[in-house]
């Protein structure tokens, strides 16, 4: 090993540091993967005290309670009204799904027997749809299983 | 230098892995085909999880697994001169080649389309995962073959440091027997109760034993293919490897971080602190650090040999044997290396992974790494060492000239625009992506690019296997011989061993920080308290 080498060797090293200082420091201000946001879990009779649909608590804050299952979403149409901050909670009451908001960083899986929870700021300016899809394969009707999220102002 | 036993070793090994290739391809052609807007649809949707199955499981596992033996074979016996045992090949044949056929039945009956993740409570049908824990025994059974060679080896040669392409060959053995156990696990104690009986099983938790082996997996696979950047490119060239002590440096790194980093493959699942998926990402960038030190290590040799050969500052790159399907082959390899190495950190980044968690971007990022940088290294692998192993020469120098580049320049092609689609959504393991018209429009030609580039590769692959089957039939007898591809002097004992050749601390160090990688998401897991749930019998 030359000198060359172990320059390089701490060049990259170096480097790979600076990454994860880089994501350690943006986790701080939010950036963290969307599962961890104040998750909760719970076992799998949480199924029945689990009520899909939209809740607003006011302000723009809104809860929304999404159950997915083979081959969809309920509700499948989301309509929110100027959303300052949404909490998607999302469970599963059979095979892993994934949800995915197709253009936003809102990218989940959902774990059959775990509430999965990912807090969303939508864009201020966005009125309009998004596309919502499972992302993980659930069976043979897995191309068929999405949603609507519609934004007003 | 080979036994007759040996050679029938590698023969069967290495021809079985062509034909998952074959197979494989046969389904990757399918569902490319299949799921691109404005082509035509070969198959239904059951039709394209069958197929998509069979190609993670035939490509991923059984093409990579057997072509890996039979180099490891060829690998450890030229440069160690140490004859492996019969009875252990014996064994390893049985058992990997009637788990995959007890497999394969299922699959391709359309009973066991779990895909080759298999994360239940999908469950397919009993015998593909009672093959699966077959052929994972056979493995074990080849590792214990390999690692017998290396100790009568090493027992008859103390003081000497190990040569480079057996050193390779270790490291991939120990990585696989860290790896395995946690899929034995996985498919013991969870999936063949769950199949056989409809045992309810803990989703988060066979995820999490999945990616204890899933990663590493990756290691298995690729250093195969350093090896051949090491041992064998710098003997093509005729040069010696820029540095030896870098080598096993890189392989050290492999082995102590390869395993504690699965949970970067479920950044996006509940149920994992946050710091534990810090802990991995962590540990993660220093197993990147090791791709690093082999990239330098090996651009190096090749300026060494550019320069060799009369070329300048820049000129050397041009001096190169571009001709050489071998050579060809394993620099574009190289090349592609550089690219599936920096969306690899993308990948492993807590931070960015969702954005492309589960969507073409990771397709194209592992046809890329595995599909290209491993495979494309066993096909240049093949027009070196079929003389030797098959008595016989390549049928058509001339269509062995080109396949490497038409698969460089079709990935290529393939792996951008699928990369790009990813950071769109566009999302994999989808029959059809159109979601009732509601998808964005740039979805549809990104993924026309794509399976224009994909077709480019595919047919290079076909170009490939024909060649190699009809090099079996009508191949001129071999003019090269085994020696000649060895070191003249049976390995390099000229090398004095380094602190990287004591390889008992290494595995220690490495199971340490498994145990501490792991602690953590299992402490989480189980501190909580299981929640399994009814398993789903796939078509039921
Ligand atoms: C021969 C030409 C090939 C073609 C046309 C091809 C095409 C494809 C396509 C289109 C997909 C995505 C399917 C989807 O997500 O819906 C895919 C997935 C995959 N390919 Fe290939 N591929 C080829 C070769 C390879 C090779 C050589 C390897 C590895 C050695 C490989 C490994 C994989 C794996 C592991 C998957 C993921 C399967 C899954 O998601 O379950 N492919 N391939
Ligand atoms: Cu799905
Ligand atoms: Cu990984």
């Amino acid at each position: 090993m030359d000198r060359w080498e172990a320059l390089w060797i701490v060049i990259v090293a170096a480097t790979l540091g600076i990454f994860i200082g880089t994501l350690v420091a943006i986790a701080g201000v939010g950036y963290i993967p969307p599962s961890e946001v104040e998750a909760e879990y719970r076992p799998t009779d949480a199924v029945e005290e689990f009520k899909p649909g939209v809740r607003s608590l006011g302000d723009g804050v809104y809860e929304v309670n999404i159950l997915a299952y083979r081959f969809s979403f309920q509700p499948n149409k989301i309509v929110l009204e100027n959303p300052k901050e949404v909490r998607f909670r999302i469970y599963s009451n059979d095979v892993l799904h994934g949800f995915n908001i197709i253009g936003t960083n809102v990218n989940i899986m959902v774990i059959p027997g775990y509430v999965s929870e990912i807090v969303w700021r939508p864009p201020p300016d966005f009125e309009g749809s998004y596309l919502v899809i499972c992302n993980e394969y659930c069976g043979i009707g897995h191309s068929g299983m999405f949603a609507e999220l519609v934004i007003k102002r | 230098m080979f036994k007759d036993y040996e050679k029938v070793f590698m023969r069967i090994s290495i021809l079985f892995s062509f034909v998952a290739l074959a197979l494989g391809g046969l389904f990757g052609f399918i569902q490319l085909v299949s799921r691109t807007p404005g082509f035509p649809r070969l198959v239904d949707a059951s039709g394209y999880y069958t197929a998509l199955t069979g190609h993670g499981v035939l490509m991923a596992i059984i093409w990579t697994a057997f072509f890996i033996m039979g180099i490891a074979v060829f690998v450890m016996v030229s440069e160690l001169r140490v004859n492996f045992r019969k009875t252990l090949l014996g064994l390893t044949l049985v058992l990997t080649l009637g788990g995959t056929v007890t497999a394969a039945i299922p699959i391709l009956a359309g009973r066991a389309s779990v895909l080759y993740t298999f994360y239940p409570p999908l469950i397919g049908h009993p015998l593909f995962y009672i093959g699966l824990a077959v052929v994972i025994v056979g493995t074990w059974v080849f590792s214990a073959a390999v690692i017998d060679v290396f100790l009568r080896w090493r027992r008859a040669n103390r003081g000497v440091g190990i040569p480079v392409g057996a050193f390779g060959v270790i490291t991939t053995i120990i990585i696989w027997l860290e790896a395995t156990p946690g899929l034995s696990i996985e498919v013991l104690m969870d999936l063949i109760p769950a199949s056989l009986f409809g045992k309810p099983v803990d989703v988060l938790l066979d995820r999490t034993l999945f990616w204890y082996f899933g990663h590493p997996l990756v290691y298995f696979w690729l250093i195969p293919a350093i090896v051949a950047f090491y041992a064998i490119m710098p003997k093509l060239l005729g040069v010696e490897l820029y540095s030896v002590k870098a080598a096993k440096l890189a392989y050290i790194l492999f082995i102590l971080a390869s395993t504690p980093v699965g949970l970067h493959h479920q950044f996006v699942d509940s149920g994992l602190s946050f710091e534990a998926k810090l802990l991995h990402t962590t540990l993660t960038y220093s197993v990147a650090l090791g791709s690093f030190v082999t990239a330098f290590n090996v651009l190096a040799t090749l300026e060494r040999a550019g320069r060799a050969r009369g070329g300048g500052a820049f000129s050397w790159i041009l001096k190169l044997p571009w001709r050489n399907p071998v050579f060809a082959g394993l620099a574009l390899a190289f090349i592609l290396f550089g690219f599936g190495g920096i969306g690899g950190i993308v990948n492993a980044s807590l931070t960015m992974n969702y954005v492309v968690h589960n969507t073409l971007w990771v397709v194209g990022h592992f046809h890329l790494t595995v599909g290209s940088i491993v495979t494309l290294v066993f096909m240049s692998i093949t027009y070196l060492i079929f003389p030797v192993v098959f008595d016989r020469n390549i049928f058509s120098g001339s269509l062995a000239k080109i396949q490497p580049y038409m698969w460089f320049v079709g990935m290529f092609i393939f792996a951008l625009a699928y990369h790009i689609a990813g950071i769109y959504g566009a999302p994999r393991r989808v029959d059809d992506s159109s979601y009732m018209g509601l998808s964005p429009e740039i979805w549809s030609p990104l993924l026309q690019i794509g399976a224009v580039g994909g077709l480019i590769f595919w047919l290079s692959g076909v170009i490939f296997i024909l060649n190699v089957f009809a090099s079996l039939k009508f191949g001129a007898p071999a003019t090269v011989n085994g020696a000649s591809l060895s070191n003249g002097s049976g390995s390099e004992p000229e090398d004095e061993p380094t602190i990287f050749d004591r390889l008992s601390i290494w595995i220690i160090v490495a199971l340490i920080l498994i145990v501490i990688g792991y602690t953590v998401p299992m402490m989480e897991i189980f501190s909580r308290g299981l929640s399994p749930v009814e398993i789903v019998y796939i078509g039921g």
